[in-house]
């Protein structure tokens, strides 16, 4: 099949999709448990912090608009230092994937799925984003389109359903109360949108790779008003002691809210499926950028077939963490240490960059500095 | 064949005679006359009387033939050679070939001309007086309309080609001829206007028709497998239509048309699945209106993908999800049921689809009974007997009539057996279960592709255009662009200031030499 570049809304659609997932789901707790009364804050500032990230990473990968991550970091630090990064790098975006499926496994299996185990809910969804990531970049690109919709309407909807709840008081003062963690919660759910990080394998797909850092904007700009929106209404609505133990304060806004004219009486099992389509792109996108990523690495042409020899590898990951508590710390602290990895990772490589002159030209050979 | 079928015929009337006599002789419908031209030259003629028009061939070749020459052409004898003045001067016989190659005369003779060989000329003379039995053009079953066009197409394909070109009368529409089918030769006509569709579509269309290889294209659901994108889906990937009206209209747009010889369906590419939900009409009625009836088209669809199951999901995993007076009135409904509501459902959707089957095939004097016995059965007895509940029936029903909403009736199908699966999803995972199928069923629609157009375009991948003729239709004043996802070279449907004359003459620099295809035309 012919391949088409991608258009820039479909890169959008498709960061959309990546930085919205499972992690919404506990998501206010982190700036709540950092600042209290001033998590939107908090929130703001970790999407300024992130975007600021993801922007580098942006810059960077349209500085090499034939290359994607692998190729250009061997072209700027040497072949096999380069190497042993984006290894790094594919192995942590396969743990993404794993933990996504866990986490959502987790949650259907507490809240709806009852008596299922939770090696069938996870399996379900990994074998769905595996079938999916089989395909070409740009049926995955259709997908996220399709699916962008299906992602960001159900959550703004609940966010405007439960405001009707909310008690303005509970967000102020918008600073805070407790000021000495600010740093921790803005990494924390700065660490959420780590998936966005594909951006550097996308831009070789694109039509226009030089527009990458507008697509980068743009979507952030979507899920950052959108994160905010939630952890406003969280807010608003439970007041920050009362987040504070819940283990999934966005699953509990949905709880509270109901249709009007009383059609569904309630909207949380309902808003939990939808939400399965947020999570299945999530893994898609994971997934699909983790394949692409080894099959990068180790120089592969054919790589359909690394979609199901990395399945079981994934599955065992998932279950790696014996109960919820510790899933979640585990999450925790991979999530941070992988976003850290990656954000200084880059920024080294784009400062190395930067002084040693290189950028690739449009047909991906280098090109000396105004030269 | 046997050897001899190769080469060329000599004028050796009796050795040709023989030849043919030889190839086709078995046959009982073979006539062979034998008599004088112009009381002079022997010569024989050769047709199958089951494809023949008789009356033609008395009166517009025996007659002139056989006829003593007149003092003029015993004249004209002296300076033309005889099969010059045979075409020339004797024979009033608009399509009038020479031919000297005896495969050929073999599939001529077979498909309904009528052979003649004369003693002394080594070309054979093929006129073309072939008479088949056809029915008259009447209105289409399948596709029938309140408001619009009353014909359809029949069988034979000279008439459905003549159909399209008195519908469409432009110096562009271009008709190719192909022959496939290894035994039944069957001749497929690719359609499409010149200046409008994507050449690289075209050639597709021809590249991907004349790989088929078949012994018989008995109908055009024969070529639909051998040209379609991917085999496995149950989604179907090319439209067909037995309306010429709809067929010019998707001429119009930019696509291709497929007609086959003995088929009354055209097939359309590619498709898409938004084709799928509308109908000719909705461009006939107010738009505002046939906006609203896409809308109630689509929830038919989406009834018949998902009720059941929704309905499923909801009282075996959420029922809080519903109200809890509904609540409370299903579980009353449900109180004598023995089954769990995936098992009842499952029961009485397997039992509808056994009776539309058989409600299809029955002759239409029985076809009344069975449906009041389905009814009875299916509505009542079912219910009393304990054996479902009055919701499921309803439900059911409602899915059922979904399916009979959808315009496209191999749509349709696809999604009344996607149902199944879902069913069960929804009876093993609850919601959960619903959206993994639908994430499956979309997935595979959005990776299919029809002749390299996107399956769900216009929707994904987005076109500004298309906005206006998706769910709901803009009035045609405001549908000024030809549809994107066909990439028409010229996508503008209203005509440029200057007329259609100068687009006409600047298409027509333009072609590189690619002439009509279209004999065998007329009828």
């Amino acid at each position: 099949m012919k391949q088409v570049p991608l258009t820039k809304p479909q890169v959008i659609a498709i960061l959309i999709n990546s930085i919205i997932g499972a992690g919404i789901l506990p998501m206010p707790l982190f700036p709540v448990r950092a600042a209290g009364h001033g998590a939107p804050l908090v929130t703001v500032l970790a999407f300024v912090f992130a975007y600021a990230a993801l922007a580098c990473m942006a810059l960077l990968s349209s500085r090499f608009p034939k290359d994607n991550f692998v190729t250009l970091s061997e072209k700027v630090i040497g072949k096999w230092p380069a190497r042993f990064f984006t290894f790094v790098f594919a192995c942590y975006l396969g743990m993404l994937t794993a933990f996504t499926s866990r986490e959502f496994g987790e949650v259907v299996i507490t809240t709806v799925l009852k008596s299922t185990p939770l090696e069938v809910t996870v399996i379900l969804m990994l074998v769905l984003g595996a079938v999916a990531a089989r395909s070409d970049i740009n049926t995955f690109a259709y997908m996220h389109m399709f699916y962008v919709p299906f992602v960001v309407i159900p959550a703004w909807l609940i966010v405007f359903l439960s405001l009707k709840n909310a008690e303005p008081l509970n967000l102020l003062p918008i600073w805070g109360n407790e000021s000495e963690s600010w740093l921790a919660g803005i990494i924390a759910v700065a660490s959420l949108t780590q998936a966005s990080f594909i951006i550097t394998l996308v831009v070789p797909y694109m039509q226009q790779p030089e527009k990458a850092l507008r697509t980068v904007s743009i979507s952030m700009l979507v899920t950052g008003t959108l994160y905010v929106a939630i952890v406003v209404a969280c807010v608003g609505v439970f007041g920050p002691e009362e987040i504070k133990v819940l283990l999934w304060p966005t699953l509990e806004l949905g709880k509270i809210t109901s249709l009007p004219a009383n059609v569904l009486e309630r909207l949380d099992a309902a808003f939990l499926a939808l939400w399965l389509t947020s999570v299945f792109t999530n893994i898609l996108s994971t997934y699909f950028f983790t394949v692409n990523a080894f099959a990068n690495v180790f120089r592969l042409k054919d790589y359909r077939f690394l979609t199901m020899f990395l399945l079981p590898f994934v599955f065992v990951l998932a279950m790696q963490p014996r109960s919820i508590v510790q899933m979640y710390t585990k999450i925790y602290v991979i999530g941070r240490i992988g976003y850290l990895y990656m954000v200084s990772y880059t920024v080294i490589v784009f400062l190395i960059a930067i002084m040693r002159g290189i950028r690739g030209r449009k047909d991906g050979q280098l090109l000396p500095e105004n030269g | 064949m046997t050897a001899g079928a190769n080469g060329v015929i000599s004028g050796q009337l009796e050795e040709t005679v023989a030849w043919f006599q030889e190839e086709l002789g078995q046959n009982d419908d073979l006539v062979c006359r034998r008599f004088q031209v112009m009381g002079r030259f022997p010569a024989a003629l050769f047709y199958f009387f089951s494809l023949i028009d008789q009356q033609l061939l008395n009166e517009d070749i025996l007659r002139p033939l056989m006829q003593p020459p007149s003092e003029d052409l015993k004249r004209l004898c002296e300076m033309k050679t005889l099969k010059q003045l045979l075409s020339e001067d004797v024979l009033p016989f608009g399509s009038l070939k020479f031919e000297q190659q005896k495969d050929k005369l073999i599939s001529f003779a077979m498909r309904g001309d009528t052979v003649l060989f004369v003693d002394g000329i080594d070309e054979a003379l093929v006129f073309s007086c072939r008479k088949v039995e056809k029915r008259n053009t009447d209105q289409p079953k399948t596709e029938s309309v309140i408001r619009g066009p009353r014909e359809g197409f029949i069988e034979l394909i000279e008439n459905n080609l003549s159909l399209l070109r008195y519908r469409l009368q432009s110096r562009n529409f271009r008709i190719k001829l192909l022959e496939i089918g290894q035994r039944t030769k069957t001749r497929v006509a690719v359609c499409f206007i010149e200046d409008i569709a994507n050449p690289e579509l075209v050639s597709d269309v021809i590249n991907r028709l004349s790989r088929v290889k078949i012994d018989g294209v008995v109908s055009s659901g024969y070529l639909e497998e051998h040209i379609e994108d991917n085999h496995w889906s149950p989604f179907p990937q090319v439209q067909y239509s037995e309306r010429p009206d709809k067929v010019v209209a998707s001429l119009l747009e930019g696509r291709v048309a497929i007609l086959a010889d003995g088929s009354p369906m055209a097939l359309l590419v590619p498709a898409v699945f938004s084709q799928f939900y509308q109908t000719v009409e909705d461009y006939s009625e107010r738009f505002l209106v046939v906006s609203a009836i896409r809308i109630a088209r689509l929830l038919a669809l989406l009834f018949s993908l998902i009720f059941p199951s929704l309905y499923v999901a909801i009282i075996s995993f959420n029922p809080e999800l519903i109200p809890t007076d509904f609540a409370v009135a299903v579980a009353g409904g449900r109180a004598g049921v023995p089954f769990p509501a995936v098992i009842e459902i499952l029961i009485m959707e397997v039992s509808m689809e056994v009776l539309r089957e058989a409600s299809i095939r029955l002759p239409v004097q029985i076809g009344g009974a069975l449906s009041i016995v389905g009814a009875i059965i299916i509505g009542q007895a079912a219910v009393s007997a304990g054996f479902a509940s009055p919701i499921t029936v309803v439900i059911v029903a409602l899915a059922t009539i979904g399916s009979f909403a959808t315009p496209a009736y191999n749509a349709a199908l696809a999604l009344r057996l996607l149902r199944f699966p879902i069913i069960i999803l929804a009876g093993t995972f609850g919601l959960f279960g619903i959206v993994v199928g639908l994430i499956f069923i979309v997935n595979h629609m959005l990776s299919l592709r029809s002749f390299g157009v996107p399956y769900l375009s216009p929707f994904v991948p987005p076109s500004s255009g298309a906005v206006r003729d998706m769910i709901l239709r803009a009035p045609v004043f405001l549908m000024k662009k030809r549809p994107e996802s066909w990439h028409p070279q010229d996508d503008s449907r209203i005509p440029q200031s200057g007329g259609g004359k100068d687009q006409a003459n600047e298409a027509a620099g333009r072609q590189d030499g690619t002439a009509a295809g279209g004999e065998g035309n007329g009828s």
